[in-house]
């Protein structure tokens, strides 16, 4: 086992996982440096996913490593990663998951509360976040009251209320309409720049992939250098002069 | 035939449910095959014989509730992107529905017929044949016509009240909201004060009707209300007392619930409490009826028990049969509709572990929800059982 640099505060090596038998991601490795925001680009299917579920401990590879600050998240039990995802690190999904029974800035405060933080401090903190995210308004408002855009906003206070050293984020803007995009992402990677957040972004938009440190590109769960660009369709004639 | 196939494929558990229908829908054929037996061997006592086959409601009552929330949680009638792709809509889920409703209990009615037959010695060849021959008037040619009638009321009342309940709902235009959307949640339930009105009627009617009742049955050993077994008549007015503490049971028990919700998530909450409180406030009514009416048959277990487990014979079998069946199928009832509630829990469950919360907290907090509700309804039913109870004794 090799130790991971000790620069990186997330490091992983080789990951090969598949889906009952079709491979999702074949031979990936990436370091991720702290407080770097880092795209994952590539189409639907090309393993962005997985890869982020991987590294955050979700999913076990079937090869390769994972290191989150010197530590073996590979090798880590369950409970042990459990802990490591509520503790560390915050998710942001493409669909607001955000639990129906809790009003907006109770599912913003329930990591804090898992946390084991005071319901004062956690209160103030997720309203305070959620003002951040224009949407202090609707604090007392239930899930199912507001709209897809509101809500993927309560859910990205939910990932940031807790400042978590890791903000995994899987196409958090792929709902959303081209103004709250904006918003949503400036919040993002101004949150990441001042609280000192490393932020693992997965995108197929190459416009967001541009706000991003450093990107990098997955094509059918292999990393590569580019995504290749099709510049033309297939069989078009190219010029319809012989007509 | 689409019904049979989608059963053959179906869960272990969700087969497990749909025998404990066909069981019980062959306990209440087998009750009111009884009932036309008494008929059959006693022509003189009709209307003994009409008293036993009204209190073959009780347990009929028992079985389609059931049967009802079996085909409501049944995961093959639900809308499904496999069927909705092929044009099964709402309207021939619905369907499919009631025709699984009616294929459990008609096995049952069948399996019901068999043991009735088997028993009073028509079927020969098995053991027990002719066990109980002279409760069952062997020897007296059965009506077949009578029988399968009564033998067809468990599958067509099941199969009209799934089907009724199950409906499809008319979307006004526009009023359909995106999938991903939660779904609003059910306002809060109304019925306490009615449900506490109710009993307290139920158990003053008890107290009014009783004097006259003790007075009429004379000697003090004879015990005022008359459990099916004896034909010395049961006085209205304390049925009528029983049949409105039990209503009022069934009606306390969404509201209820709710306000145990409402106190459980109450200042200053961590998340255990919190999520136990506001999932117990929005399941009130799923688990609050089903809660209220097995409430309300074990407060009319304890009443009884407590006025007649002294005597020499408390009970015959077929009353026996009678309480098993309302007791087991209201239990069964109130378990679907907590597994109901577990399976639309799954999208809470799925984002709280996307959270990292620990996996024992969704368990914490089911456990929680059980010893609240258990800690505020077995006193009250204990009371209320209590209450019903004591007029009638000496």
């Amino acid at each position: 086992m090799v130790a991971p640099p000790d620069n990186d505060v997330l490091w992983a090596r080789s990951l090969h996982c598949s889906y009952s038998g079709a491979p999702a991601l074949a031979g990936v490795s990436l370091g991720v440096r702290e407080g770097e925001i880092l795209a994952v680009c590539g189409a639907r299917g090309s393993g962005k996913t997985t890869l982020l579920r991987t590294l955050s401990g979700q999913l076990v590879a079937e090869q390769g490593e994972v290191w989150f600050n010197s530590a073996p998240v590979h090798t880590m039990s369950a409970a042990a990663r459990e802990r490591l995802r509520r503790d560390r690190f915050g998710w942001i999904s493409p669909e607001p998951t955000l639990v129906p029974e809790l009003t907006a800035w109770e599912n913003a405060a329930l990591p804090l509360l898992l946390r084991g933080i005071s319901h004062r401090a956690a209160k103030a903190t997720a309203v305070e976040w959620l003002e951040r995210l224009d949407i202090g308004a609707h604090a007392r408002t239930r899930p199912y009251a507001l709209s897809q855009a509101q809500r993927q906003r309560v859910a990205t206070a939910r990932a940031l209320a807790t400042t978590p050293s890791v903000l995994f984020a899987d196409e958090p803007t792929a709902t959303l309409h081209q103004t709250d995009r904006a918003h949503v992402l400036r919040t993002i990677t101004a949150a990441a720049r001042s609280h000192r957040i490393t932020v693992i972004l997965a995108t197929h938009d190459a416009e967001v992939a541009g706000l991003a440190d450093r990107s990098i590109t997955l094509v059918d769960g292999r990393r590569v250098a580019a995504a290749p660009v099709i510049t033309e369709a297939e069989g078009r004639a190219a010029c319809s002069l012989s007509v | 035939m689409l019904a049979l196939r989608l059963a053959r494929g179906s869960h272990p558990l969700v087969l497990l449910r749909r025998l404990t229908v066909a069981a019980a829908s062959a306990g209440v054929g087998f009750l009111l095959l009884s009932a036309m037996a008494h008929a059959l061997a006693h022509p003189g006592e009709s209307s003994a014989s009409l008293l036993r086959l009204l209190w073959c409601a009780v347990p009929l009552a028992a079985t389609v509730h059931l049967a009802v929330a079996v085909a409501r949680t049944d995961p093959g009638t639900r809308p499904r992107p496999g069927l909705s792709a092929i044009g099964l809509g709402p309207a021939r889920l619905t369907a499919i529905a009631a025709t699984t409703t009616a294929l459990s209990t008609a096995l049952g009615s069948m399996v019901a017929l068999l043991v009735f037959l088997h028993l009073r010695g028509d079927l020969t060849g098995l053991p027990f044949d002719d066990g109980a021959g002279r409760l069952l008037a062997a020897g007296v040619p059965l009506p077949v016509g009578a029988a399968l009638t009564l033998l067809a009321v468990v599958p067509v009342v099941s199969s009209a009240a799934a089907a009724l309940t199950l409906r499809p709902r008319r979307v006004r235009p526009g009023g359909e909201t995106d999938p991903d959307r939660p779904a609003e949640p059910a306002s809060a339930p109304t019925g306490l004060p009615w449900g506490v009105a109710l009993i307290a009627a139920g158990l003053t009617a008890e107290v009014y009707t009783t004097p006259e009742a003790t007075a009429a049955g004379g000697a003090a050993s004879a015990p005022p209300l008359m459990l099916p077994g004896h034909f010395d008549g049961s006085p209205a007015g304390v049925l009528a007392g029983w049949t409105l503490t039990a209503l009022g049971l069934a009606l306390t028990g969404p509201g209820l619930t709710y306000r145990c919700g409402r106190l459980l998530q109450g200042v200053r909450p961590g998340p255990t409490r919190l999520l136990a409180g506001r999932i117990l406030m929005e399941d009130a009514r799923r688990i609050g009826r089903p809660l209220g009416v097995v409430c309300a048959v074990a407060a009319g277990g304890v009443a009884a028990w407590s006025l007649y487990a002294a005597g020499p014979r408390p009970f015959g079998p077929l009353t026996a049969l009678g309480a098993a069946l309302v007791v087991i199928c209201t239990t069964a009832t109130l378990f679907t509709a907590a597994l109901e509630s577990r399976t639309t829990r799954a999208g809470t469950a799925e984002c709280l572990l996307e959270q990292g919360a620990p996996a024992g907290l969704l368990r914490s907090a089911a456990g929680l929800r059980a010893a609240v509700l258990l800690t505020v309804f077995a006193p009250l039913t204990w009371t209320v059982a209590m209450l019903a109870a004591f007029p009638l004794r000496h």
